[in-house]
């Protein structure tokens, strides 16, 4: 079938279809609906539809798939609301019906770019677009026409993130010169306030961390989760420049490798938990955190998960960022020299070296950007786990070197990965999926009321697993790499679940006939 | 109905942007380190101080930019002038900085001149040496039949060597005449396309439910298959739950020619092997073969 015909039936349904979200939708969005990068604020990933079970995923069979032409490696998270799915790239969304996968519209900003694009945002009927040339942009989610089109406060670069819409700002982030988050007004565009991690003249706590250094680096290229009732939103920050070489930087380094709460309204510093103090292998913080209440040690709490690049699972109290846990998930971890108290004390017998220092987990990390799930009803938290070390270079043994270093897998070992299922409050291990051939990074996960675990794999499969038991119970080979997370909607009765694998968005769904 | 105008236009654009660019003459400068070993060294210094983080040491492929050192032709940048100008400015559309201000344009030629020298395979300059006698090394005592094919001829266990010097470089063919390990730089960037079992060759023993057990060289496989060439030269298909799978540490290519062979015959070796291929067409963008998208 021709573009044209296939286009003109599209267009007459989205002109049908209500598509008008405001700001009550995403507090408690319809789980038809996947609304934000992470599904909610919360961040759990996990979907409340439960037509796709257990008992019948065994039968789940690819209903459409969407060529996004001229691009490749996709990381981004559908958008899917009332029916229609978004998906992003720098200066690019393609709306697509969510039942069939045929386009609606296109919007295309030139130049055409590549990169990781993480998703976009949806609120108050419109859709947010990050372009190449460092600007920020509001579509009409029904037809993709530009409603404004703001340059980035301060000129700055804006990372591939999906922007995060809380209480009617629309935040985002970035890594030049340093790393940054920004609010502005979702329906105006007008800029309100940014945050850096870069601690200035009113913080001399965190700026006597870097002593003497000039405080820099510390980028933010993934998305937060939001507290409505706390006010506050959570991010991670990444490692403190330079990259591999600490001796300029003794110190801590704030706020390198932390978790932040920031206020929603001002962008002000609530508190901020540091998970690498003087960082030297690139374990960045930017691992989503996820927002969990219940029963800790039989005391409720507002708690904060984290599985870290770092290889320690942190809860958290989200109300204070007091610490209360950390748990070793991958066999190996020698960074560090031991604990005092909540404080983890780096060893400098593994820093970088010329001669070459292995260190574990490596520079990859022992879990990284592609996001975690948690299972309310099992209390699990689920997550990408790397097991392996690595070897830090550094080119020259000058003081301050520059970028001269490398992620340096050791020679003849591989990395290997893992879906691995955690007691959410023990930190417990509870099972372990192995992700054969996938080595490195991973896709992201998501949970579903279901009872299934959907755990994309490094190089196409498609695999959903038992939340219980972590038994395989249904796979499909989608034929490129993956490396976004799936996400889960229903349309007109009937739940779907979609994932992109490099450039194309696959969608799966019961067979005809219904849930059986 | 607009829309669809609208991408045809576009599609129109892209096409003769391309075709102009396959077409635009090098009127910019060469680049006036080219021939010099002392500034191309520098430039690799320079290389490996500012772009690893991105490229790679040594352009072996990093975390997020394409390794500059590997055999695949496909580069973007052609001429001295376009390779200067990505490094100086940047490259739009991309996460490729300009590096204005931090590098001087003396630095850049420098660096412009060592990623240039990256580029190629073995049959850009061939080893010298008798290649009708290196091709019966190939043939007769090194046994390489035994295991590779050449143009139809030998075994189908190990990779095909038809096309062999237009893949890889000279220093990664001794590399694999000669050492256990041997790195091959793949097309880099975060998520490498290929699988590792076809770029590494590893050799398994599989044990099937009637007990009998098949020694062969994994093309691929996943969570629930396996992919099997045997050493009985017949491609065996498995499901990963029914059998049992033990991976052999080493692999089946030997890495003693330096000392099997003598230093004749390994040079006639390397002549023959390094003219394996065909001489590639000049370095163009991209290919575009009739025939193609302009449907409807």
């Amino acid at each position: 079938m021709g573009l044209k015909h296939a286009l003109l039936p599209s267009l007459l349904l989205a002109a049908a279809v209500p598509s008008l979200v405001v700001a009550q939708d995403l507090l408690k969005p319809n789980p038809k609906d996947w609304l934000t990068y992470s599904g909610q604020y919360h961040a759990q990933r996990h979907s409340a539809l439960k037509q796709i079970t257990a008992a019948n995923v065994g039968r789940l069979q690819a209903k459409w798939v969407y060529h996004m032409t001229g691009q490749k490696d996709l990381e981004a998270v559908p958008i899917i609301a009332n029916g229609v799915m978004y998906v992003s790239q720098y200066n690019r969304i393609d709306a697509l019906d969510a039942r069939s996968g045929n386009i609606i519209w296109q919007y295309q900003r030139q130049p055409i770019a590549t990169g990781a694009q993480r998703g976009t945002g949806f609120w108050n009927n419109k859709l947010y677009v990050t372009t190449s040339d460092k600007h920020l942009l509001a579509l009409d989610a029904r037809n993709g026409s530009v409603l404004w089109d703001v340059a980035v406060h301060d000129g700055l670069q804006l990372a591939g993130q999906a922007p995060l819409i809380a209480k009617g700002k629309l935040i985002v982030s970035g890594n030049q010169p340093h790393g940054f988050i920004q609010a502005y007004d979702a329906d105006t565009g007008q800029y309100l306030w940014s945050w850096t991690p870069v601690p200035g003249a009113d913080d001399p706590k965190a700026l006597a961390s870097w002593g003497g250094q000039k405080p820099d680096g510390m980028p933010i290229w993934v998305s937060g989760s939001f507290d409505p009732d706390l006010n506050l939103i959570y991010y991670g920050t990444g490692q403190p420049e330079p990259q591999w070489a600490g001796e300029g930087r003794p110190g801590d380094n704030l706020y390198s490798d932390c978790i932040v709460a920031l206020d929603v309204d001002t962008g002000k510093l609530k508190w901020a938990y540091q998970n690498t103090p003087h960082d030297t292998h690139d374990y960045d913080s930017l691992e989503m955190p996820v927002l969990v209440n219940g029963n800790w040690k039989g005391k409720p709490r507002k708690m904060l998960l984290q599985a870290n690049r770092n290889g320690f699972y942190y809860v958290l109290d989200r109300t204070n960022g007091e610490f209360l846990q950390a748990t070793q998930f991958v066999k190996k971890v020698d960074w560090l020299k031991g604990w005092d108290g909540g404080k983890p004390i780096p060893d400098p017998a593994h820093d970088p070296s010329v001669k070459g220092t292995t260190t574990c987990p490596s520079t990859a990390g022992a879990t990284n950007w592609p996001s975690p799930t948690y299972d309310p009803a099992l209390h699990m938290f689920y997550f990408v786990a790397q097991e392996g070390c690595g070897i830090n270079l550094r080119d020259t043994a000058r003081n301050y070197a520059g970028t001269g270093y490398l992620e340096s897998p050791e020679e003849g070992k591989t990395w290997q990965l893992f879906t691995r299922a955690l007691d959410a409050f023990t930190g417990k291990k509870v099972w372990d999926y192995e992700q054969v051939t996938s080595h490195h990074y991973g896709p992201g996960l998501m949970s579903t009321a279901g009872g299934v675990l959907f755990s994309p794999e490094e190089f196409g499969q498609f695999t959903a697993l038992d939340s219980k038991t972590g038994k395989v119970l249904w796979h499909f080979n989608t034929g490129d790499v993956i490396t976004a997370s799936p996400v889960s909607y229903s349309v007109d009765g009937k739940q779907y679940v979609a994932v992109i694998s490099s450039s194309n968005v696959f969608s799966f769904g019961l067979p005809d006939g219904g849930a059986k | 109905m607009r829309l669809a105008v609208a991408i045809a236009v576009l599609a129109l654009t892209v096409t003769a942007a391309d075709a102009q660019r396959r077409a635009a003459p090098d009127t910019g400068p060469r680049n006036p380190f080219a021939d010099n070993q002392a500034a191309i060294d520098e430039g690799r210094g320079l290389f490996n101080t500012t772009c690893t983080g991105c490229h790679g040491a040594n352009g072996a492929a990093g975390e997020f930019g394409p390794g500059l050192a590997i055999p695949g032709r496909s580069y973007a940048r052609t001429t001295d002038s376009q390779i200067f100008d990505a490094i100086k400015n940047g490259i739009t559309g991309t996460p490729m900085p300009a590096h204005a201000g931090k590098l001087n344009d003396d630095q850049v030629w420098k660096v412009a001149a060592y990623v240039k020298g990256l580029r190629g395979t073995a049959i850009d300059a061939p080893s010298p040496g008798d290649v009708a006698a290196g091709e019966a090394v190939f043939r007769g005592k090194g046994q390489c039949g035994s295991c590779h094919m050449v143009k139809g001829q030998g075994s189908i266990v190990g990779p095909d060597l038809t096309n062999l010097a237009s893949l890889r470089k000279t220093n990664s063919i001794i590399d694999a005449l000669t050492k256990e390990q041997h790195r091959v730089y793949g097309p880099g960037g975060a998520q490498p396309h290929l699988l590792t079992p076809l770029s590494v060759w590893p050799v398994v023993r599989v044990t099937t439910a009637d007990g009998k057990t098949m020694r062969g060289v994994l093309r691929n496989e996943d969570s629930f298959s396996l992919q099997v060439m045997g050493l009985d030269q017949q491609l065996h298909l498995y499901d990963r739950s029914k059998v049992k799978v033990v991976y052999e540490p080493k692999g089946l290519m030997p890495s003693d020619y330096d000392k099997k062979l003598s230093k004749d015959e390994f040079n006639n070796l390397l002549a023959y092997l390094t003219r394996l291929g065909t001489l590639p067409q000049p370095a163009s963008a991209a290919v575009k073969m009739p025939g193609g998208p302009e449907r409807d």
